[in-house]
């Protein structure tokens, strides 16, 4: 059985979706020196795991810039010249991955992040020498982690060849969403658990195919009641989480009113706040702040251009 | 002004102590319902309050066995009511609606005594088609006496399309927590024939009236969706 989309919705224009990544990308262009490690980030492991986060995030995103195309080739010439930068000057062609690796030899960080950039068709064979050897440990199949998390990993396994760590399926299973609870007991973590299972199934919104028809009929019925209420909240980060979720739903309702609200959001300079209004302070705090929800926006464009370009919304 | 509000607040304990004795009423406690002993004819604020209640204020009738045929007495209250408070020409669809179910509540319920009721206005019906969900779940939500078995049969037909729209406006009033709302989409659903099981409408009215229950329409609107739809518990 399918769902019924949710009624009376009309989808946004390219124009709309569209314009929302392409600010994102110049604020995220314009603030790249800020995802730099500086040496005291280094000097120590734990500080620098911190520091990671966003490169990390950054080059998810900018692969799925690259990868979905959509954006026009300007746009995919400077996500390519992101994910460069990337990979030369923030991860110095990947030694710092392969520093970390061996400063915490059983941390799945440096693989998850790896991962994206193999697939680009950038190497370090020293990190893979040390992931292997991690990876022979019953330690790396029993690292405790939360359900949605140990699918990212499984993932970033699937993008690098490697043999899966665990049963994919029994990983799904044992997250929120895997089990279809009450939607209305959704709250902020939980829709971040959600967001999260998603991206990890669909190989970041690369495949959504993969996402078995009960979910996909679950997440169609009660998606637009969540997207609903975090954009009442102003929760831009969720929201532009949740959008992304929208566009890799089999009738994705890239919903028009939703999506103004969200554009309505974005700073004349293309960042996006994570909640209410833009944060004031130095720029590095404000970097601090807005940079994830920036990459979510330039994310949840890129996803949901293709779809609009592809006439898929109901 | 002062006036006024002083008026609301008296209507809302009149209503809020109707709404708790038809509760107690459909959960079978104390003597058989009338609702001359919920709301006292004299009350200059009964007629009101029915109109607020709508058909909930008939609801105990509903039930076999558990009142005795509704006297005089309330059917007096109920003719007033009718005719302190018709749907002007450019009255909302839930004013048409609601006075609607009382007409038709009186109708199934009361008995046929010398007078006939009038007949049922018509109420339009075109938003059920054409409203975006949450303004749905909302209008809905209002008309959740409505719900009641055997009444707006062609309302419950209608609303059987919305039935994923309307689960949405339950997720989103219990995230709201506006649990007015969320009990009464959630009375309407129990009534619908194919409500998803992934939305957990049983354990979710039970959590309503756990959170919302201090609100004596909330209890009502939970007690009524277990009592003629079993759902909840």
């Amino acid at each position: 059985m399918t769902v019924p989309a949710a009624s009376m919705v009309s989808p946004a224009s390219a124009a709309l979706v569209h314009g929302v990544g392409d600010r994102a990308l110049t604020w995220i262009d314009a603030h790249r020196d800020h995802f730099r490690l500086t040496p005291e980030d280094r000097a120590t492991g734990s500080a620098m795991i911190e520091r990671l986060k966003p490169i990390g995030e950054l080059a998810v995103n900018m692969q799925v810039l690259f990868r979905e195309g959509v954006a026009g080739s300007r746009q995919r010439t400077r996500a390519g010249q992101l994910l460069d930068f990337t990979w030369r000057e923030l991860l110095d062609g990947g030694n710092v991955l392969a520093a970390l690796q061996h400063d915490e030899p059983h941390s799945p960080v440096p693989l998850e992040v790896y991962a994206h950039f193999h697939e680009l068709g950038h190497r370090h064979p020293g990190l893979e020498a040390a992931l292997e050897a991690a990876r022979r440990t019953t330690t790396w199949t029993t690292l405790e982690m939360v359900p949605n998390r140990r699918l990212g990993v499984l993932n970033a396994e699937r993008k690098l060849g490697l043999a899966p760590s665990a049963d994919f399926d029994q990983a799904l299973e044992r997250t929120w969403l895997g089990q279809l609870p009450e939607p209305w007991t959704v709250q902020l973590h939980i829709a971040y658990d959600i967001t999260h299972t998603v991206f990890h199934l669909t190989d970041w919104g690369e495949a959504p195919d993969r996402i078995p028809p009960a979910i996909a009929d679950y997440l169609s019925r009660y998606l637009p009641a969540w997207m609903e209420d975090w954009a009442e909240l102003e929760h831009w980060d969720l929201l532009g989480e949740l959008l992304i979720v929208d566009a890799c739903l089999p009738r994705p309702t890239l919903d028009a009113r939703l999506w103004q609200r969200y554009a309505a959001a974005q700073a004349a300079n293309g960042a996006m706040p994570i909640h209410h209004a833009m944060p004031q302070g130095d720029a590095a705090e404000v970097f601090d702040q807005v940079h994830h929800p920036t990459l979510v926006a330039a994310f949840a464009s890129a996803m949901a251009t293709s779809r609009v370009l592809s006439g898929d919304a109901r | 002004m002062a006036e006024q509000t002083q008026g609301a607040v008296a209507l809302s304990a009149v209503i809020a102590d109707a709404a708790t004795g038809v509760a107690l009423a459909l959960q079978g406690g104390g003597d058989p319902y009338a609702l001359s002993r919920i709301l006292r004819q004299d009350d200059p604020l009964a007629p009101a309050a029915v109109r607020v209640l709508g058909a909930d204020a008939l609801a105990p009738y509903a039930l076999e066995h558990r009142a005795a045929p509704g006297g005089a007495d309330d059917e007096a209250v109920v003719r007033q009511t009718l005719a302190a408070y018709p749907p002007g020409a450019d009255a909302s669809a839930v004013s048409a609606w609601s006075y609607r179910g009382l007409v038709e509540a009186s109708h199934a319920y009361l008995p046929v005594g010398d007078q006939p009721w009038p007949r049922p206005p018509k109420a339009g019906s075109d938003w059920i088609g054409t409203d975006p969900w949450p303004k749905l779940a909302h209008r809905v939500s209002q008309l959740a006496a409505l719900a009641l078995p055997g009444l707006a049969a062609d309302l419950a037909d209608q609303l059987a399309a919305r039935t994923d729209d309307l689960a949405r406006g339950f997720v989103r009033a219990v995230r709201r927590r506006d649990w007015l709302q969320a009990a009464g989409v959630g009375r309407w659903l129990a009534r619908l024939p194919d409500v998803p099981p992934t939305l957990g409408l049983d354990a979710g009215l039970a959590f309503v009236r756990q959170m919302g229950g201090a609100d004596p329409r909330v209890a009502l609107h939970v007690v009524a969706a277990r009592r003629f739809h079993g759902r909840g518990w």
